[in-house]
């Protein structure tokens, strides 16, 4: 089947750049929508021969329908078995075989695909992508194939590690809105039940211009990586707009709590969630902050006191949300041999209580700030790290300057912020609790 | 404008057939056996392989024996150090002290004459900047790494050094770690991959010290703080340093930096450590690990192959390219892409000081078992019975030659090529012939290899899964059972 190239002149464009942001170490970049709505943003970097592309859709394991868990994941291995132009496999083979790097990764809130290559190849790689924003070579056979090597992804990552049920029975139990309730892989149950017309109805809605970001970061010519640009996704129309995602959560009122059996794990487990609001959100900032002083590195509260001085675990970790939506701030730990969960648990609670109620280093801040203006700088030291925060702030919160300035927001938290977001989310009625037990597996 | 429209099935079979059909005819454009991918080569490809030039370092003799390495980037302001400590790993632990190397690196960061433990993770950790001390339980070198932003190197380098040159090894730090360690030896017995691993390489090595791939509980709780304080004082002395630097920093202020922290870091006079290789393979076996519970079969095939200074270590490189390096290799795309039976099949190489291995893994379903390591078999097999076509050859030697302007990104993987040179004494142009070397590779050379270093005679199997499998495997060759715990139970 032939079609031929129909080439578009843009009418109109909004081209914004950040000359002001030529303070040194700052990301300087151009953010420009072409009339299909692409958001289409470019940051040159010459100190090597090499570019990243990513692509950035605005979908994820929320958008999934009931009875189609783990199908925006599915969705993305979909999209290496060929397209008009593309024969299947034929993507990551040109990629690979011309010395890039290539792969494709799905979360809650987006599916990102990126290609890394050597800077001559920036005609390949917006080719690819082009041809599979524009149209999708879907077969049974191919879903079938892939539906296989996905549901092999789910036996590795879940079903045959220990804890891999953990994750989801946490998330099934914490949260009541449906789309933030499964995970991400999804049963085998629903990856069954997809069909190729599910995959169908999923690009029309989600793999539109207007539903992602491209950036290119690297050792291009922004000029003229934008009249490629133009010359490869000008002729893919828009879509309407997708559903919106429900991101409410009603408040919690009570303790929950759960025991799971896990026949493969050999000590007990324990995960704690709070619910929080979604990352960014103004308390998020205090949050995240808070996660730092309980958990990062050896100096953190759990750490020193749990790890170190009781002996009660190997490793007691902390984090705060990443999502758009409700968010969740999770604590987890194994217990150490011969030592009890209950006793775990209760000392997590103390540490929690300390910080809400004792006073917080001046050095527990700082380092904090400065962890996070160090990630500020490994956002920056590769063109695919670039450009991956580029499209995350700009697709979440329209901002991809956020990855010059998050790190000062950050910076600007005080430890009487620490403790009263503390106060406010990390109570008894706000928590979910499960534990996770060894049990041995039977013989057959 | 057009209508996005999805491409039929019916059209994408007809283009499937179509090139299976023209494969037929000879000369075929040689396509990878599968009709999983189909190149349809309307995408426009630049055939031009970038000419990069390595950056290289500066570099000096320390007046102690140690070398210095630093390669300047200043695009973020980061700096990143290595100190490698040749004689001081795994490879050289006492014979009944197996892992004796590796506790004495970890247990080097916690305290010194200078700060406890909780000092030394409160200064790192307010800086945000990182130092460890680690070795491989193989490896001949230990290495203390360190990463600050450029502002904090100064203060950070002084803490490595105090590291490297004054720890205590507090007695009660070291029983706190062996009650840590002991779960997480517990832990990872839970771990299918790593009873695959361990398996793989009791068999491959047996009594070499790449035998092992972790601590194991009578070494540790017999261990006692007068080790590794002999261990340390012995084996960390500067002889064979290497001290390498990258990132935002001058070779100026690197030799400061390392005047004043490491000034008192004086000559041991001990002889290099030097690596023998492992003793030749057994008859080949079938070991298979009975794990019950286990919905997937782990499968590992390989075998001992080469040291890094082998002759033939560019071909056996591009053999390893051709079945299974990467996405595009023949077991990722015959048995993920084609027959669905796993999320990944790859195979890989390991060659250093001493004679490494190859080897080729997978993981399935257990219900495929046996069509999957059939399948894999066959790929081993027709990689030595039919040559590699050409263009298929092409591909793999343009991807690995192209592939290396992407390791310019990092200034580490940069300096980390240098240090390589001198870890095995290779010519200093060697990276720069390297496109050359891999060019020259033909046909012919891949299948000698394949026939040289993977005959069936040579090739150990490894199998974790569930104890119903022990069954079917015996068609493949003798086969010994295994619990989780390594204890041999059958066979």
């Amino acid at each position: 089947m032939s079609r031929s190239f129909r080439w578009l002149v843009a009418a109109a464009v909004m081209v914004v750049f950040h000359p002001l942001l030529a303070a040194p170490g700052q990301v300087q970049f151009s953010d420009t929508k072409l009339a299909n709505g692409l958001r289409v943003i470019i940051s040159e970097d010459h100190n090597a021969p090499v570019f990243s592309l990513t692509v950035t859709y605005n979908v994820g394991s929320r958008d999934e329908r009931p009875g189609r868990t783990g199908f925006a994941h599915l969705f993305e291995h979909m999209m290496f078995k060929g397209s008009e132009q593309v024969g299947p496999g034929e993507h990551f083979t040109l990629i690979f075989d011309n010395g890039g790097d290539m792969n494709g990764t799905t979360n809650v809130e987006r599916t990102l695909y990126y290609e890394t290559l050597p800077a001559n190849q920036l005609d390949l790689a917006l080719f690819l992508e082009a041809d599979r924003m524009w149209s999708l070579d879907i077969t049974k056979e191919n879903l079938d194939n892939q539906r296989n090597a996905v549901q092999e992804e789910r036996r590795l990552g879940v079903d045959n590690q220990p804890y891999g049920k953990t994750f989801e029975a946490v998330d099934r139990l914490a949260y009541r809105n449906p789309a933030y309730k499964h995970s991400v892989i999804g049963s085998m149950e629903d990856l069954n039940a997809a069909s190729v017309d599910d995959v169908k109805g999923f690009f029309r809605t989600y793999y539109a211009p207007n539903n992602a970001v491209l950036a290119v970061v690297g050792d291009v010519k922004t000029a003229d990586c934008l009249a490629k640009i133009r010359k490869y996704f000008d002729r893919i129309p828009s879509q309407p707009a997708p559903p919106k995602v429900d991101e409410t959560e009603p408040p919690q009122t009570q303790e929950q709590r759960l025991t799971i059996d896990d026949a493969l794990a050999r000590l007990p487990r324990i995960d704690i969630v709070y619910h929080t609001p979604p990352a960014l959100a103004p308390d998020d900032d205090g949050l995240t902050v808070l996660a730092g002083v309980l958990s990062s590195g050896r100096s953190s509260r759990f750490y020193e006191s749990i790890v170190r001085q009781q002996q009660l675990s190997a490793n007691v970790s902390a984090s705060s949300t990443g999502n758009r939506g409700p968010g969740l701030f999770r604590v987890a730990a194994t217990v150490l041999s011969g030592k009890s969960v209950e006793d775990l648990e209760k000392a997590i609670y103390a540490e929690i209580e300390k910080v809400k109620n004792g006073p917080i280093a001046d050095w527990e801040i700082e380092k904090t700030r400065n962890n996070y203006r160090r990630t500020m700088v490994n956002n920056t030291a590769t063109s695919l790290s670039r450009a991956v925060s580029l499209s995350r702030y700009a697709l979440f919160w329209n901002d991809p300057n956020l990855i010059n300035t998050y790190a000062d927001r950050i910076g600007a938290v005080k430890a009487a912020e620490v403790q009263r977001v503390a106060k406010k989310y990390l109570v008894p009625e706000n928590r979910t609790v499960v534990i996770t037990m060894p049990k041995a597996a039977s013989h057959d | 404008m057009t209508k996005r429209h999805l491409v039929s099935g019916l059209a994408a079979f007809a283009a499937a057939g179509m090139i299976g059909a023209a494969q037929q005819a000879p000369p075929a454009p040689a396509q990878p056996a599968s009709k999983a991918v189909v190149i349809k080569g309307r995408a426009p490809v630049s055939n031009e392989i970038l000419k990069v030039t390595l950056p290289r370092p500066h570099e000096a003799d320390l007046p102690n024996g140690a070398h210095l390495m630093v390669l300047e980037d200043h695009r973020v302001p980061q700096i990143v150090f290595q100190i490698v400590i040749g004689g001081a790993g795994g490879y050289v632990d006492p014979a009944d002290s197996p892992g004796l190397a590796s506790i004495t690196a970890t247990m080097m960061r916690e305290g010194t004459s200078a700060k406890n433990t909780a000092q030394i993770s409160e200064q790192l950790e307010r800086l945000a900047s990182t130092v460890t001390v680690a070795t491989g339980l193989a490896s001949l070198d230990a290495t203390i790494s360190g990463s600050t932003l450029t502002e904090n190197f100064g203060e950070t380098f002084k803490l490595a050094a105090d590291l490297l040159l004054n720890p205590t090894f507090p007695d009660e730090e070291l029983q706190r770690y062996k009650q840590r360690t002991r779960s997480g030896l517990v832990q990872q017995r839970a771990n299918a991959g790593f009873l695959a691993s361990e398996m793989f390489s009791r068999v491959i090595y047996s009594t070499h010290p790449a035998s092992r791939v972790s601590l194991t509980l009578p070494v540790l709780d017999k261990v006692t703080r007068a080790q590794l304080v002999d261990f340390h004082h012995a084996r960390y002395v500067p002889d064979h340093a290497i001290i390498a630097i990258s990132g935002d920093i001058t070779m100026a202020a690197a030799r400061s930096a390392i005047d004043s922290a490491l000034g008192t870091w004086k000559k041991g006079n001990t002889p290099a450590a030097t690596a023998q290789d492992p003793p030749p393979l057994g008859v080949p076996r079938i070991y298979f690990v009975a794990r019950p519970g286990s919905v997937q079969t782990n499968i590992i095939v390989g075998t001992q192959a080469i040291d890094r200074l082998a002759p033939d270590y560019d071909r056996v490189q591009v053999m390893n390219e051709v079945i299974g390096a990467g996405p595009t290799g023949r077991l990722f795309v015959i048995l993920r892409e084609e027959k669905g039976y796993t999320y990944g099949a790859y195979s890989g190489l390991t060659a250093t000081r001493f004679r490494g291995n190859w080897s080729a893994n997978t993981e399935v379903r257990t219900e495929v078992t046996d069509d999957a390591l059939r399948d894999l078999l066959a790929e081993v097999k027709r990689l030595r019975d039919e040559p590699v076509p050409d263009k298929e050859l092409q591909d793999k030697k343009r991807g690995l030659i192209s592939r290396f302007a992407l390791s310019l990104e990092s200034p580490q993987t940069v300096l980390q090529n240098h240090v390589s040179l001198r870890t095995y004494k290779l010519p200093v142009d060697y990276w720069d012939k390297y496109p050359e070397r891999v060019s020259a590779v033909t046909q012919a050379d891949v299948q000698a290899a394949a026939k040289k270093y993977l005959d069936p005679s040579r090739l150990q199997i490894v199998i974790v899964g569930d104890p119903k499998i022990g069954d079917l495997l015996k068609k493949y060759g003798t086969v010994e059972t295994y619990d989780v715990d390594g204890k041999r139970i059958g066979g």
